[in-house]
């Protein structure tokens, strides 16, 4: 096109000659009518390329934004419904057992409402086309588990400690396979969720489909003051329609784009983010519950479990660096801030009644006569102390997980509403642009007849 | 349960038989047999018992203890059983899983067992009660503790008395002071019971066929389990080898017959077999600060033997129908 108007402003000297040699072929590429063309030509194809670019550019956003909300979300929510699943139940089976031979129905039904979620999450996976090969491992070692777990407590309500050695079994497996591999699931389905919003926030292609579009403006512009200057119209219809509607594809594109980025890019800060740093910590604290009941359960051995505690008390914090501490610093300015920070305070009361629970086990608590027993200990954490205060810090992160999923999915549906009706809108709005340069300078080209 | 030191195995035949004559010499004066009944146990299993536990460094007699407190068990003014009496409450090292002997009950929240009865007569003679008296659970203090805090834990005075399943051994004497013996376990194996007419098979046998056989990690059965050319699984707590067991997983499970019984009580599909193995004597433990208080639980012991408490208890806990069981009660000097 460059070429054709360079060709243009060469002829310029031609003009009054070429008025008059009508009786020349309309294909003669050096008359006004055949430039013209050409001209035409190239606009349409310019105007075309611009269009399909534009086209892919919308449908790659609103397709990450799709992916986003119909296919990723679902995926990470399943995955962190599972991965919280099988922690509260490996910590419901340990408290079923601690609680004694007939374990409060609460309990129990916690224990299995939490396998049957982990189930659905599993068959909902492996419906939305999750990793198959870890959705089998789920499901053969979730089998396994609840099989342990039964027999851990049929042997409990008999009164046979083997009870605890099927429920240790279980618990190892559901510690050392099933939780990573919950955990992995989490990790590959989160990267599919930041990979699908980068898709749907990306700057380089809206960047290049922006400047490509002005550059077409530009084209547009400079046949507009070709045309002025060989056929003395100010205007040409048919290049002003396609330039305006052309302007107006550019700004509902980025438009659309900047709006849904800003959405996706909220549901990740306020969302995504915060909830997994939430549920690391969260998960923490259920494990470390279990390890507690498992302590006072096991007793006699060796002393693994208060170790596994301590690390797990260690990781959450708080302390810079730590899980409960990045939580918070990720989940201020998101809807789950307030029980985030209250999770603080809540995680060294419960550390404190946990050492008191120990305390008492060991017969070493100064504050009691006789420095405690291993029933008082187990009191403390079934109904007592201990067990509110994790209650309360268990409370406190489910409830800013809650309220943070909540804002992602919200968040997300926005940005993905953002590109609604985008695609089809720049189809139309393309074929509107080449309709008006092939009206427009096909009238110019009429006068030539 | 047994932690037998590994030069036990080095003894030689020869060595093993002098051990025994010198034994035997030694206890002559003052060795009685318990319960009077002695259908029950071979002469060579009663006198086998302490020439095994001899070690090359220290020749000891693990039957033997302090004689009881003379006119039964009294909490004599300076006495450490008056010092607990004073305290208002005995505090006693226990273990939580081992059924039958000393294990937390799902069903009642309360430690109980063989184990645990010894440590309640012990408190029922200190505070002028009856071992059956509900007032007696405020004077006694259980300690849930594992193997390896029971020598560490009498030795610092963190425990008045130690009850788990704890095989007096020479180098476990050298310690600690125990009582006189009040069970005296045998190294068996627990298998599947066999179809109907079949005999169970015994460790050599499982070792033949190269079965897979489970115990405690580092426990003295690892060893003889290897011995035998079994394989041995090695787990944390043997109430895991009843799990392995029942997961077909393993074949046998070896450990002492005190442990078994507890097992087979869980599992009425299994069996208690094998020839014994190993004596293993449980005795109480006590701190070597407190040689009163160990007459005073022999006095407790000896007039349990005399009056059947302790028979109730084995009835109770260990089996309701098998002979009573015998084996030297000797006291030094």
């Amino acid at each position: 096109m460059a070429q054709a108007l360079a060709e243009g402003r060469a002829g310029r000297l031609a003009v009054a000659a070429r008025r008059e040699s009508t009786g020349r072929t309309h294909w003669d590429r050096a008359s006004t009518p055949g430039r013209l063309r050409e001209v035409l030509a190239w606009l349409i194809i310019a105007t075309l390329a611009w269009g399909g670019l534009a086209t892919f550019t919308a449908s790659q956003h609103a397709s990450g934004a799709g992916t986003v909300v119909n296919a990723s979300q679902p995926l990470v929510n399943d995955a962190l419904q599972l991965w919280q699943s099988l922690s509260d139940a490996n910590d419901a089976a340990s408290a079923a057992i601690l609680a004694g031979s007939l374990p409060p129905q609460a309990i129990v039904t916690r224990y299995q409402d939490d396998l049957n979620i982990a189930r659905g999450d599993i068959v909902d996976a492996a419906r939305r086309g999750g990793p198959q090969g870890d959705l089998d491992t789920l499901s053969t070692g979730l089998n396994s588990y609840s099989d342990e777990v039964s027999r851990a407590l049929a042997n409990n309500l008999l009164g046979y400690p083997v009870g605890t050695a099927y429920l240790r079994q279980a618990s190892a497996l559901m510690t050392g396979q099933l939780l990573p591999v919950a955990h992995n699931l989490y990790t590959i389905e989160d990267a599919q969720l930041a990979s699908a919003s980068a898709q749907a926030t990306g700057l380089p292609l809206i960047l290049v489909t922006v400047v490509a579009g002005l550059a077409l403006g530009v084209a547009y512009w400079r046949c507009g003051r070709w045309i002025h200057r060989r056929t003395h119209r100010v205007f040409n219809g048919g290049l002003v329609l396609a330039g305006v509607v052309g302007a107006a594809a550019i700004l509902w594109l980025a438009g659309a784009f900047l709006a849904g980025r800003s959405d996706l890019l909220t549901a990740q800060a306020q969302g995504t983010t915060p909830v997994t740093a939430l549920a690391n910590a969260d998960i923490a604290v259920l494990k470390a519950h279990s390890y507690e009941a498992l302590t006072l359960i096991n007793n006699s051995g060796n002393d693994s479990n208060e170790a596994a505690f301590q690390a797990e008390r260690t990781a959450l914090g708080p302390a810079p660096g730590r899980l409960l501490t990045i939580a918070q610093h990720d989940a201020a300015g998101s809807p789950g801030a307030g029980p985030a920070t209250a999770a603080l305070t809540a995680a060294p009361a419960w550390f404190a009644q946990h050492q008191v629970v120990r305390d008492d086990d060991n017969g070493d608590n100064p504050a009691v006569a006789g420095g405690g027993t291993h029933q008082e200990a187990v009191a403390l954490v079934v109904n007592g102390a201990s067990g509110q205060a994790f209650q309360a810090l268990s409370t406190d992160l489910a409830g800013a997980i809650t309220a943070d999923n909540a804002a992602f999915a919200s968040h997300a549906r926005a940005g993905q509403g953002a590109f609604t009706g985008l695609e089809p809108g720049i189809i139309v709005a393309t074929l509107a642009m080449m309709a008006a340069l092939a009206w427009g300078l096909s009238r110019r080209l009429a006068e030539y007849r | 349960m047994s932690q037998v030191t590994r030069q036990r195995r080095a003894i030689t035949g020869t060595l093993a038989s002098l051990a025994v004559a010198a034994v035997l010499a030694g206890c002559a004066a003052t060795s009685t047999s318990f319960p009077a009944s002695s259908s029950t146990a071979t002469p060579t299993a009663t006198a086998g018992g302490p020439a095994r536990q001899a070690s090359t460094t220290a020749s000891c007699n693990p039957y033997e203890s302090l004689p009881p407190q003379s006119g039964g068990p009294k909490a004599t003014p300076g006495s450490w059983a008056a010092a607990i009496r004073a305290r208002g409450y005995l505090i006693a090292g226990v273990d939580q899983t081992t059924y039958h002997f000393g294990y937390l009950n799902p069903l009642t929240g309360q430690i109980e067992g063989f184990d645990i009865d010894m440590i309640k007569d012990v408190a029922a003679a200190i505070f002028g009660l009856s071992p059956d008296s509900p007032a007696l659970a405020q004077h006694i203090h259980f300690k849930s503790i594992d193997d390896a805090e029971r020598l560490p834990d009498i030795q610092k005075g963190m425990v008045d008395i130690v009850a788990h399943t704890m095989t007096v051994n020479c180098s476990r004497m050298q310690e600690v002071d125990f009582s006189s013996i009040y069970y005296d376990a045998k190294q068996r194996i627990l298998v599947d019971a066999p179809a109907d007419g079949a005999t169970a098979p015994d460790l050599a046998q499982l070792g033949a066929a190269r079965d897979k056989v489970c115990a405690t990690t580092d426990s003295d059965s690892v060893a003889q389990i290897q011995a035998a050319h079994a394989v041995a699984v090695q787990v944390t707590y043997w109430s895991d080898c009843l799990v392995q067991l029942e997961e077909g997983q393993v074949a046998g499970i070896s450990t002492d017959d005190s442990i078994l019984y507890g097992m087979q009580a869980q599992d009425p599909g299994t069996v208690v077999t094998g020839s014994a193995l190993e004596d293993e004597p449980y005795g109480l433990g006590i701190s070597k600060a407190h040689p009163d208080f160990v007459r005073f639980v022999n006095a407790v012991l000896a007039a349990d033997r005399a009056n059947g408490t302790w028979a109730k208890s084995y009835r109770t806990w260990v089996s309701a129908t098998a002979p009573l069981p015998t084996w030297p009660i000797d006291y030094a000097g």
